[in-house]
């Protein structure tokens, strides 16, 4: 479970998040939507532990990380595919993949079976498995995004953070990636999801909150976000 | 033509101990970009050390001690001079204080050690093997071989262990590193050791050819820097082909010129940087990604 109550966080003396509320229980999948700007990314960061907040609490479970290292977030357990995919470039797609377990494997968080975790994200990944030797810097876009998202559930994160799976993509990939995402659902994976293409990410979620200017305007379940006629006209193309 | 290859050999030999230095110079600068200024004085401060160790183990036992020592002094110079720099993203402040802490123990070493150099007593034979016409010492081909040894090592912990790919990772994107949970702060500090574990050994290797003393890195830091910075920060071929360069030609203006030239390539080398780049050292490439 993720609970953010009064989040404040931005860039040196500029504040981005105005005090934010957010809850992603336990097995759900959030979306936090909202248009370019809005602060979406900065949120995940600040959850992260990528920059520090400014003020607000951030509970993982019932341990509270706001203002931690990000290193010792992700030890907690909490993962996050960043804005951009940032997969080392010249290291290979498995070395990615084993990375994203460096904390099982040095032994400061729960080891499980690293190597069977590894064989599974090639299973969800097959376009993985086939360029496993290959440099990280030399995947496609859309592969790259495979390997983000692989090499974050490599943690065996309690908590999933996506930031814009489907950037940049091609249709029939970003549909790929929905396929992943609602398969990690399937397996009462908790995730926070920031969205471009909102329409898809209420169709997956089963909470949605809105974004605007570093405040959360809009709150409630996915299916009746959808249905909103102030999401409809502003995120959602009107229709 | 004996006498050339003679010269080639040796430069060759001292060449390898510029480009394992430069090669410290590259593992810091990778995970921090920031760089060792006092890089010399650990090379200094290995071969130092060394030579007190040799009485009571001998050459081969005293090796692992001074990696050891090397290793650590590393982590002094990157908790005392760097780490609050990397924090605060300054630009330069660690270039001030590796300075200052390599003055430091050039200076602890001359009270320890003496201002005289010393003799260091040679593992191998010090007569001369004579391969094609030349005479070449055995030492020669222990610093060539133990440079390699050391640089190739490096390589492969890199590779092959999870800490070695945490290095790596850390030099690729460090804020994407964090998210692996790995302690960026802690490579660093890391990246410090094994660069100075580095040169300590280069120190032991090149200390039964020169004279050992208190004042006998400083050159020889400065000389890789131009190396490193010529050969390219991030290559590891790069500073191994300047390194060699660089040791042959001082061999053959030694020789051919006169004994008295023979830092001069080196000094030159490092005016050329210099003029080419002479706010591009440590200018934009070493600013750090935010
Ligand atoms: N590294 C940074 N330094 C300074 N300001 C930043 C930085 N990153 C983002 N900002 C600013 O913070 C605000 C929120 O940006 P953020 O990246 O969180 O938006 P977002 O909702 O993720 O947008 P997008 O949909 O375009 O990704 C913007 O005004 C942006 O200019
Ligand atoms: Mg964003």
């Amino acid at each position: 479970m993720l609970k953010i109550t009064g989040l404040q966080a931005g860039y040196g003396k500029v504040l981005v998040l105005h005090g934010l509320d957010l809850v992603v229980p336990r097995g759900n999948l959030v979306t936090l939507i909202g248009s370019n700007g809005a602060g979406k990314t900065t949120t995940l960061r600040a959850i992260s532990g990528m920059i520090k907040p400014q003020a607000g609490q951030v509970f993982l479970d019932d341990q509270d990380i706001a203002g931690k290292p990000s290193h010792k977030i992700a030890r907690a357990g909490l993962a996050h595919s960043p804005e951009g995919r940032r997969v080392f470039a010249t290291l290979s797609v498995e070395d990615n993949l084993t990375l994203g377990a460096f904390s099982r494997l040095i032994g400061v968080r729960a080891k499980g079976d690293v190597s069977a975790d590894l064989d599974r994200a090639f299973v969800m990944f097959p376009r993985l498995a086939e360029r496993r030797k290959q440099l990280a810097g030399t995947l496609s876009g859309g592969e790259q995004q495979m390997l983000a998202i692989g090499r974050a559930l490599m943690l065996n994160p309690s908590v999933l953070l996506l930031d814009e799976p489907s950037m940049g993509l091609a249709p029939l990939l970003v549909a790929e990636v929905f396929r992943a995402i609602a398969n990690l659902k399937a397996q009462s994976i908790t995730m926070l999801l920031v969205e471009q293409f909102a329409a898809a990410a209420l169709e997956v979620a089963d909470y949605a909150y809105v974004l605007e200017n570093g405040r959360i305007t809009i709150s409630g379940k996915a299916a009746d976000l959808k249905n909103d006629p102030a999401v409809k006209a502003a995120y959602l193309g009107g229709h | 033509m004996d006498v050339f290859i003679q010269l080639v050999v040796s430069g060759i030999s001292v060449g390898m101990i510029y480009a394992t230095i430069a090669f410290g110079y590259q593992l810091t600068f990778a995970t921090s970009r920031t760089l060792n200024f006092g890089q010399g004085e650990a090379l200094m401060l290995g071969a130092v050390v060394g030579l007190s160790l040799m009485p009571v183990l001998g050459y081969w036992a005293m090796l692992p001690v001074v990696l050891a020592f090397g290793l650590l002094q590393g982590v002094v110079v990157e908790r005392l001079g760097v780490a609050r720099a990397v924090a605060q993203k300054s630009e330069f402040g660690w270039v001030m204080s590796t300075i200052a802490l390599g003055v430091i123990f050039k200076n602890v070493a001359e009270n320890i050690w003496g201002r005289d150099d010393l003799k260091f007593p040679s593992p191998l034979p010090e007569t001369p093997v004579v391969i094609a016409g030349a005479h070449i010492l055995p030492m020669e081909f222990l610093i060539l071989a133990g440079a390699l040894a050391m640089m190739l090592a490096v390589e492969l912990f890199n590779r092959r262990t999870i800490w070695g790919k945490a290095v790596v990772a850390t030099a690729n994107d460090s804020d994407a590193a964090g998210l692996m949970g790995i302690n960026t702060p802690q490579i660093v500090t890391l990246s410090y050791a094994m660069s100075s574990m580095t040169a300590a050994f280069a120190g032991v290797l090149i200390a039964p050819v020169t004279l050992t003393g208190a004042t006998m890195g400083t050159a020889l830091g400065l000389k890789a820097f131009a190396v490193a910075i010529i050969g390219g920060l991030t290559s590891g071929l790069g500073v191994i082909v300047g390194g060699i360069l660089l040791g042959i030609s001082e061999k053959m203006t030694g020789y051919y010129l006169a004994t008295g030239y023979a830092d001069v390539p080196g000094l030159f080398l490092l005016l050329l940087v210099l003029a080419i780049r002479p706010d591009g050292l440590f200018g934009k490439r070493a600013i750090k990604k935010v």
